[in-house]
Formats: C-alpha cells, sequence, structure tokens
C-alpha cells in the first residue's frame, strides 16, 4: 500500500521557550522518522490565541508537521506525543485522499475551460432563411 | 329589440375578450409584485471561487461561515451547496478540536 499523507498539528505549551519549542517540534519530527516516515512540511505559527481554554492555557504555539507515511506510524506517533510534556494538545489528519480529489476536479475543471476556448462554437449564421422584404 | 340584444351580445362577447386581455395584464403586474419578494439567489462561495478542499486550518475563510457564538449555520444562510456544506462542517469541527474556533462561545 502506498503511503498516506498526515498532517500532524500540535499545541505546546506556552509557557515554554521558543527554543524549547523547537526542541519539541524536533523530537516529534523523531517520532515519525523512526517509524519510516518522511517529513514534508514543518510550519511553526507561533503563539496564537485558542478559542477555548485547554487545561487552563488561554495560548499555545501552533506547529503544523506534514508527514507522509504508513498508518501505523499515526498509531505510534499519537501515542508518543501522548506521554510528551509540553504537548496541550494535538490533532491528525489524513490529506492525501482529499488533496488527490481536490487536485483533480481542478485539473478536470482546467480540462474544461481548455475544450470551451479552443474550437470558438461555429455560430449558426444569423437568420439566413429570413429574407428582408424590400 | 333581439336584434339589437344580439348585437349587443356580439359586441360584449368581443368587450369580454379584451377584458381577458386586459386581466392577463394585470396577471403580469401581480407576477412582478411576486418578484419584489424574490431574493438574489445566493451563490456558493467555494463554488464561486473555486475552493475543492475546505482547509479546517484556514481561520480566516471558516471564521466567515462561523458566527460569533460558534455554531455551524444552516445552508440556507450562505448558499453553499450540498458539497461544500458537508467539506465545511467537516472543516469546522476539525477546527474545533484544535481550538482554532470555538465550540461555544460565552
Amino acid at each position: 500500500m502506498s503511503d498516506r499523507v498526515y498532517e500532524i498539528l500540535f499545541i505546546a505549551d506556552p509557557n515554554l521557550g521558543e527554543p524549547e519549542v523547537d526542541a519539541l517540534t524536533e523530537h516529534i519530527q523523531g517520532y515519525a522518522e523512526k517509524e519510516g516516515g518522511r517529513i514534508q512540511k514543518v510550519e511553526k505559527w507561533g503563539k496564537k490565541r485558542l478559542a477555548y481554554n485547554i487545561r487552563k492555557h488561554q495560548e499555545g504555539y501552533y506547529v503544523l508537521i506534514v508527514v507522509e507515511g504508513k498508518p501505523s506510524l499515526v498509531k505510534e506517533v499519537e501515542r508518543r506525543i501522548r506521554v510528551t510534556d509540553g504537548v496541550v494538545k494535538f490533532i491528525t489528519v489524513r490529506v492525501d485522499e482529499e488533496l488527490r480529489k481536490a487536485e483533480g476536479r481542478r485539473a478536470q475543471r482546467a480540462k474544461e475551460e481548455a475544450k470551451r476556448k479552443r474550437p470558438a462554437t461555429p455560430r449558426p449564421s444569423p437568420i439566413e432563411g429570413e429574407e428582408v422584404p424590400l | 329589440m333581439s336584434f339589437g340584444g344580439g348585437g349587443g351580445g356580439g359586441r360584449g362577447g368581443r368587450g369580454g375578450g379584451r377584458d381577458a386581455k386586459g386581466g392577463g395584464a394585470r396577471g403580469g403586474q401581480k407576477d412582478a409584485g411576486k418578484r419584489y419578494f424574490f431574493r438574489r439567489r445566493k451563490v456558493c462561495k467555494f463554488c464561486a471561487d473555486k475552493i475543492d478542499y475546505v482547509d479546517y486550518k484556514d481561520v480566516k475563510l471558516l471564521s466567515a461561515f462561523v458566527p460569533e457564538r460558534g455554531k455551524v449555520l444552516p445552508r440556507r444562510m450562505f448558499g453553499t451547496c450540498a458539497e461544500h456544506q458537508r467539506k465545511l462542517t467537516l472543516a469546522i469541527k476539525r477546527a474545533r478540536n484544535i481550538a482554532l474556533l470555538p465550540f461555544a462561545a460565552d
């Protein structure tokens, strides 16, 4: 089975310093790589206000990791994240299928657009049978 | 007398015809009156902007479809098509999970 793409978005404790958050991110990347995952992207969103309080925190560092790997990777990485200090909350979302569908739809639309432009639909000549009486 | 009456009836008939046409015109006006209440059809924003993937991380986009209180509103409010409403709902739920959107604002 081909590998899947997952987005792991987690919120780090806001009381941690910037370097500590970086270290934490490296750790989690390490978990994923250990399970045979390939990191595609790491995005640090910085400190953001939470929409609601989580464990009495009002804000947190958001970090997004996009990783490609097997389903078993998620299980192990999630288990490890749960026992890691400093992670307030996390979510893992599988995105490859959705993105592929979106890509397909975009391609379809591009094709249709090209079709609409190219043949320049030969318009029926306006009112041939009808002759203006002199 | 009967002759005149017949003529009158004939004219009356023609008159009736004109009346019917008049009624038709009035009917048209009534339709125009109804159109007054007809609201412009809302177009699904996601279709219009060609957004194929509704991203739960895109708070700016999602918050446009979520009122202050944090509820998911019915389709009729924004005119989203069924397909995109489904995707939107899922995206909102994911965003809530990770505290990008509120479950219920106080």
